[in-house]
């Protein structure tokens, strides 16, 4: 599979996964029954649907920017270097969460708290500042404007799902 | 017993360094009040609890209190209610996390095969149960068998709120607003979990002493482990998973306020009749691991029976405690 094609297409896988945990953590904290699964997987879909508009969104707008650009070809590379460029970022920090997610999941409960300790939370308090930084480093290796804006606007894009899911649908407790 | 206290800048000419001790508070116990009788509220005014902060040097805290609700002066106490449920429910999440109950059920479950005595249903009462979440859980996992499940506490908005979501979930247990020793009927095994900071002064020993006055064959009581990470591992935890300002600041002050293993096992110690252990305690932990400790209490016949049914956990009980500085 050739950079044009893979790099939007685990950009948007990371956004998706990104969006279906936001959902969950923008539901966590309002339902204080034991047995909540189904509760949690409609969190879950929510934030991935909330993720889904937002790249529905992105993609109209980087449909119009390569629509609009000269040399839409050049376009495109510039869009797909800067993608890389987020994933430089983005990449470890995500290879990282679902390492610990999976940690979590499989491990004992003694390291399993160690992971969260040392993995989860802290990784969740970084979240949007690792996001902020991919988006900065793709649009400052940008080759034009309308690139460095189209990646800052998607990397914050990205950090509105949890607060809109959590405002629409779980601002009270359940 | 180590007061919690922390040192704050002596203010004033002359006065250099640090040197006036002032208390470290939560605001969840500044802004409640209860007629222990009645159970009914009792009126709070805002600004004293403001005062109280400030000369505390807690000015996040006081900023805390400033914005919620009143009427002429006095907190509003419905609003304060829901905060406190708002507030135990993103609690809640964290004890699920970080697997709070199943570590309880991994202990009482041995404790009541211990102390059990045969013919007689066990019954396990969980001391300040909050919204219930350690009793619903034991309850939902059903993993101690046929046990009567209690929780009891002084809030009654807290008891109200365990009472619904027990019902919701058909969970065979129940709440009760009231002191837990002045039950009728005494407990097999009283439980709590992030409680015994709270307790301050001589108020912890006389905990101890009101278990073993009750008739309890053992007690087991999960609390903030006492570690140097402790605060920075609470700001870092209630910053990223509690939304509610007053949870996030007491998560922190609860860190601190936390008992080392020593002030606890001298406390426990004061109850005639129990003999206090500790379950993994800090100083044989890793710290990264270490967020909450377990103290359990059982009759002195008891110790072998429980070694005995924990099995190779038991390697992990102390009878003994290292006096620890603190560095906070």
């Amino acid at each position: 599979m050739s950079a044009a094609v893979a790099v939007p297409v685990v950009l948007a896988s990371i956004a998706l996964v990104d969006a279906a945990l936001a959902g969950f953590r923008a539901a966590t904290g309002r339902n204080g029954l034991i047995r909540k699964r189904a509760y949690y997987v409609v969190a879950m879909r929510r934030g991935l649907a909330g993720g889904a508009a937002v790249l529905g969104c992105l993609a109209l707008v980087l449909g119009a920017v390569l629509a609009t650009a000269p040399d839409p070809g050049t376009r495109y590379t510039g869009l797909t270097q800067a993608g890389i460029s987020m994933l430089w970022v983005i990449g470890p920090f995500a290879a990282v969460v679902v390492a610990s997610l999976v940690g979590y999941a499989v491990l004992p409960r003694r390291p399993a708290t160690f992971l969260i300790l040392l993995g989860l939370g802290p990784l969740t308090l970084i979240r949007p500042w690792v996001t902020v930084a991919a988006g900065l480093t793709a649009a400052w290796t940008a080759l034009d404007l309308p690139t460095a804006v189209c990646t800052v606007v998607a990397a914050t894009s990205v950090l509105a799902v949890e607060p809109w899911v959590h405002r629409r649908w779980y601002a009270e407790p359940a | 017993m180590t007061t919690a206290a922390r040192r704050v800048p002596a203010r004033g000419p002359g006065l250099a360094g640090y040197r006036t001790r002032v208390p470290i508070l939560e605001i969840s116990d500044l802004i409640i009040r209860h007629d222990v009788a009645t159970g009914a509220s009792l009126p709070v005014r805002r600004d004293e609890v403001i005062a109280a902060l400030r000369a505390a040097g807690d000015r996040r805290g006081a900023r805390i209190v400033a914005g919620l609700p009143h009427r002429d002066g006095v907190l509003e106490a419905a609003a304060v209610d829901r905060l406190l449920v708002r507030t135990h429910t993103e609690l809640q999440r964290l004890n699920e996390e970080l697997r709070i109950a199943e570590q309880l059920a991994e202990l009482l479950g041995p404790l009541l095969a211990a102390v059990a005595r045969g013919g007689e249903r066990p019954r396990v009462v969980d001391v300040g149960c909050g919204i219930g979440y350690a009793v619903r859980w034991l309850a939902a996992a059903g993993v101690l068998g046929d046990v009567d499940l209690s929780g009891v506490d002084f809030n009654p908005a807290l008891v109200a709120e365990a009472t619904r979501l027990a019902d919701v979930e058909g969970l065979a247990c129940r709440f009760v607003r009231g002191d837990a020793f002045a039950l009728p009927g005494s407990a097999t095994v009283y439980i709590s979990v992030g409680v015994l900071h709270h307790l301050r002064g001589d108020a912890l020993g006389a905990f101890f002493r009101a278990q073993a006055d009750a008739g309890a064959q053992a007690y087991c009581h999960f609390d903030i482990a006492a570690t140097r990470l402790a605060p920075v591992g609470a700001w870092m935890f209630h910053r990223a998973r509690m939304r509610e300002p007053l949870g996030r600041h007491d998560g922190v002050v609860s860190a601190r306020r936390a008992h080392t293993d020593h002030d606890l096992m001298t406390a426990a110690r004061s109850a005639p009749g129990l003999v206090p252990l500790l379950h993994r305690p800090t100083h044989h932990s890793n710290p990264f691991c270490a967020s909450v400790r377990p103290l359990l209490g059982v009759r002195p016949q008891e110790v072998s029976a429980l070694r005995a049914a924990l099995g190779p956990a038991a390697r992990h009980l102390v009878t003994d405690s290292r006096p620890m500085r603190r560095p906070w």
